[in-house]
């Protein structure tokens, strides 16, 4: 015992020792600089977008229709920008700086950190380049081409992994921190998720199919895809937290054996709640089940990190009337213990029957990465901002209206687009006293949201200003301001507190209760046991940070995903469902470069208000020839999956050219250049040579695909025709026209439950 | 720092004494409050929960699975919707009783709203489809016309089958509801289409014959 407290005491005096020595030159910060510079820029961006975005909600023609600029495109852009430019530029810019100082030294190459940052801004560059054309995968938590997930994995693995496994290696303080615990599972944890999640079959350099079509592959976007992003929007932030939060109120970590606890809880729990938002969905049912309790078990794990965090802020030297980083940091944490509780809450079943696919998921999101990442990245930031720059900041004045602006932009993006989700279900679900739909008619939950579209716009942009405000002060700064922070000398002492707490977990001074007691040893041992001072051990050697996520990975994808994925079981086989014809394949592709599946869901769930408005619930044996699923996370138009038959190809016709002739205050903007271009036949076999290398069985030459294509076009073209429809238009024949391939989607989809097999076995008798 | 160290609240540990040979003023203070009893109670609570939960749920009785739940939830429904009327025979002389029972008529009113608008216009005044609410028609004849229409499409597609898709009470209901439709003149209807034909026969008096024509319904007396 003895010697543990001089062990402790000497390596609590090395690391003081070398803190104070240390002062900004011991440390790379232009890599801090840059990063958080892109953060600033990318951040107005991927805010301009999402404005955008809201616009188009409330002004569906407000960019003139133009394709590039429709809601399907630039949904996707906003939020690929907005988390992995603007939050995950933010973290790395904060963990560059937070990780030199915890372990004591410089990052071990600060080529590969500039490469790092090079290359991610050309990612993210590409992604920008590629979504507004449509080149996306279509899959929900994939959305981006392949090519810029490999890329992403690397920079990830490579540039930004090794640098930081390296840095580890090379501390001058052995024991890892909290925040490095949180880091370390994220750097580990991420990659390989995201690599799982794309087990996609390329066929060029912009499209590939998933491997497994149906509900496999919703499973593997969601329990992999969906869950790589909670993970980058928790734990790394959580660490973040970790670090920001005692530096700014001055006292340590509030308590460790907290941050133990939900660390690990985390580390274990989060990967299984993959499958809660797909409730009521054609997954298997225990999935759902497993995710709910996962859901649930998560929410103290979660409130671990805002206990720990709110104790560690309060009763410091900072309150809110004298620090603006602390006000920051304060509502990051009440945003945190909203979001996170209501993330244990939809994962109930019956909660999520309600709210799903309604602006709820949208209040949800955004509550989260505006409320708890945003501001815990804008007080991070004017935490640094005077250390990175050495000068005090240009206006105290400016960081408080930015807060003002934040939080009320905030609250003004996320209270009215809440209220417009709760009508919006409210209308969806809910039947007459003659047990009929109370509100048949999909356009009036569009119109009941209008108002709060609206004011949701005036919070975004707020938001924006206030980051304008942000970045002109940094600019400012910068460029005029001379006085010097005189920083350092606070800083050395607190970076040595928030060592030393940590370092002098060493046991000895620890009272064991138990030391005198009339009682076993095992109970002594179980005493010391649930002290957790074992620990000790385990922060001092990083790899079990990294062993033990990977560890959990592995188990959860042997328990929740290997069945799923290769038991037959799963997916119940339908006789009568069959592959898409030639031409039903184009249309497919059409869908998925309209970018119809951000509006339209391809689900419909076995409760009575939706099987009444939509037909029959959908059943795992329907999609598996869906390569990928288009089951969609939001109906800002109605469900298609029981689209086929529902109205006449003329209908769907002159719906495309001019939706809103046929339904009025509908928000779909017109695809009438699905009119007026023609089908590349050619291309048909490659659609099935694609289909054919997953496994789908297809007959014939490619001559005969494509006149199979044409045939069928030929008859939709003449349901078109002889229902009054023109034969031509601006010389395109209406029988060559890609709006004859959709519409042969569209009129197929769901269609197949219901057709009698018994031509099938007719077949069958007569072979045998 | 170490001046209000020893301020700091119960759990924390000034230790500097431990190590006062390093001869700073920093203070080295280790803070671990114990955890707060009702955190370690709901997270208890939630873990002690799930498996028997799990198991409870999925243990095969009857009745737990969504798509079981559906089904009790949808027959509910319909014996709601359809309780007085029983099942009904998709036949002419069932939309001619119903076009005079406006209670039923709303529950018509809705099945159309679901499902005809998108073509009919909310009010019936006809937009890809024809106006159904003058007095000229372009598939019908007389009234059990309309039935036949709704079951087996008309124009080559232009109007789908809706057989199968709706069921028989769903059928006569809207059929009744398209024929109340006559006469209403909403502001957005197009221009009429097809020929003018005779009005709707009177509502059918005797008792006898509505009872025949609800012969299915469970709540007929005689039908035992």
């Amino acid at each position: 015992m003895n010697s543990g407290a001089e062990l402790g005491a000497d390596m609590t005096e090395a690391s003081s020792a070398s803190f104070g020595e240390l002062d900004v030159k011991s440390f790379d910060d232009s890599i801090v600089r840059m990063f958080a510079a892109a953060t600033l820029l990318w951040g107005l961006f991927a805010i301009l977008v999402g404005l955008g975005v809201a616009h188009l909600l409330v002004i569906p023609k407000m960019f003139g229709g133009s394709e590039v600029y429709s809601f399907a495109r630039l949904r996707p852009l906003h939020s690929s920008v907005a988390l992995y430019a603007f939050l995950v530029n933010g973290m790395f810019a904060a963990l560059y700086y937070s990780v030199q100082r915890l372990c004591g030294v410089r990052i071990w190459s600060a080529a590969l950190a500039w490469l790092h940052f090079v290359a991610w801004q050309v990612v993210i560059g590409m992604a920008v380049y590629t979504l507004p054309r449509g080149l996306m995968q279509g899959r929900d938590h994939a959305e981006l081409v392949q090519p810029i997930y490999l890329a992403m994995i690397f920079i990830w693995t490579v540039l930004f992994g090794l640098n930081y496994w390296m840095t580890l290696r090379r501390r001058r303080i052995q024991r890892l921190n909290v925040s490095l615990w949180f880091y370390s599972a994220t750097i580990v944890t991420f990659p390989v998720l995201m690599a799982a999640s794309n087990v996609v079959l390329p066929v060029s350099w912009v499209k590939s199919y998933p491997l497994l079509g149906g509900v496999q592959d919703i499973v593997l976007q969601w329990c992999y895809g969906q869950v790589s992003v909670y993970y980058l929007l928790l734990m790394p932030f959580l660490g973040l937290m970790y670090f920001f939060v005692p530096m700014v109120s001055g006292k340590p970590i509030s308590s460790h054996r907290l941050a133990i606890v939900h660390f690990w809880a985390l580390v274990i729990l989060l990967l299984w709640s993959g499958s809660r938002n797909l409730h009521h969905t054609a997954i298997p049912e225990w999935l759902s089940t497993a995710g709910m309790l996962a859901g649930l078990m998560l929410w103290m794990p979660l409130w671990g990190g805002l206990l720990n965090g709110w104790r560690t802020l309060r009763g410091g030297e900072a309150n809110f009337s004298n620090s603006t980083v602390y006000r920051f940091l304060a509502c990051s944490l009440v945003f945190y213990a909203i979001s996170t509780f209501e993330a244990s809450l939809l994962s109930i079943k019956s909660v999520s029957a309600w709210t799903q696919y309604s602006d709820w998921t949208i209040a949800h999101l955004h509550n989260g990465m505006m409320g708890w990442n945003g501001m815990l990245a804008f007080g991070a930031f004017y935490w640094l901002a005077p250390r990175l720059f050495q000068k005090k900041l240009w206006s105290d004045r400016a960081v408080s209206v930015h807060f003002w602006f934040a939080l009320i932009g905030v609250l003004l993006s996320v209270l009215p687009i809440y209220v417009s989700g709760m009508k919006q279900s409210n209308m969806w679900n809910s039947l007459d006293e003659l047990g009929y739909l109370a509100h048949p008619d999909f356009i009036d939950s569009l119109n009941a949201s209008r108002g709060m579209w609206w004011a949701r716009i005036l919070g975004g942009s707020f938001y924006l200003l206030g980051l304008v405000v942000m970045a002109g002060n940094f600019l400012l700064t910068w460029l005029l301001s001379s006085e010097p922070s005189g920083l350092a000398s606070e800083d050395a002492e607190r970076l040595a507190m928030l060592q030393s707490s940590n370092d002098l977990q060493d046991g000895a001074e620890i009272p064991c209760l138990l030391e005198s007691a009339p009682v076993l040893d095992a109970a002594r041992s179980f005493e010391r046991t649930s002290a957790l001072r074992w620990h000790q051990i385990w922060e001092s050697s990083p790899g079990r940070f990294y062993v033990i996520p990977l560890l959990m990975i592995l188990i959860v994808s042997i328990v929740q995903l290997v069945p799923v994925l290769f038991l037959q079981s799963s997916v119940p086989k339908i006789a009568s469902v069959k592959p898409y014809t030639p031409l039903e394949l184009m249309g497919r592709e059409i869908y998925l470069q309209k970018g119809c599946y951000s509006c339209h869901t391809q689900v419909v769930r076995p409760l009575v208000a939706e099987t009444m408005r939509y037909g029959d619930f959908s059943r795992a044996g329907e999609f598996v020839y869906d390569f990928p699923p288009f089951w969609g996370k939001r109906r800002i138009g109605p469900d298609l999956a029981r689209e086929g038959g529902k109205q006449s190809s003329k209908w769907h016709w002159r719906h495309l050219d001019n939706p809103g002739l046929l339904v009025e205050g509908t928000l779909m903007p017109s695809y009438s250049d699905l009119l007026d271009s023609r089908i590349d036949f050619e291309r048909i076999p490659s659609y099935v040579d694609s289909a054919k290398l997953l496994g789908v069985e297809y007959e014939g030459e490619n001559e005969d695909l494509v006149q199979n294509a044409k045939d069928q076009a030929e008859r939709i073209a003449a349901e078109i025709v002889s229902a009054g429809g023109s034969i031509q238009r601006g010389g395109v024949m209406t029988l060559e026209s890609q709006a004859v391939a959709l519409i042969a989607y569209l009129q197929r989809l769901g269609t197949d439950l219901n057709t009698p097999v018994a031509t099938d076995d007719a077949q069958v008798a007569a072979a045998q | 720092m170490s001046d209000n160290q020893s301020n700091l609240s119960g759990s924390e540990m000034n230790t500097s004494d431990a190590s006062n040979d390093a001869g700073t003023d920093q203070g080295r203070v280790f803070r671990d409050d114990p955890l707060p009893n009702w955190w370690k109670l709901i997270f208890v609570v939630t873990i002690a929960f799930a498996p028997p939960y799990f198991f409870w749920f999925h243990n095969g009785a009857p009745g737990r699975t969504a798509a079981e739940r559906y089904d009790a939830a949808l027959a509910a429904n319909l014996r709601l919707q359809f309780a007085e009327i029983g099942e009904l025979s998709a036949t002419r002389e069932n939309v001619l009783k119903f076009l005079y029972e406006d209670s039923w008529l709303k529950v018509g009113r809705a099945v159309f709203k679901s499902n005809c608008v998108s073509c009919h216009g909310s009010e019936g005044g006809g937009l890809a489809g024809p106006n159904l609410c003058d007095d000229s028609y372009k598939n019908i004849k007389e009234i059990g016309d309309i039935l036949k229409v709704l079951q087996n499409g008309a124009g080559g597609g232009a109007m789908p089958a809706w057989q199968g898709k709706l069921s028989p009470n769903e059928l006569v209901l809207v059929s009744s509801y398209v024929a109340s439709l006559r006469g209403s003149n909403p502001a957005t209807a197009k221009p009429a289409e097809g020929q003018e034909i005779a009005a709707w026969p009177p509502k059918p008096v005797e008792q006898e014959k509505s009872a025949e024509a609800n012969s299915q319904s469970d709540s007929s007396p005689d039908e035992g």
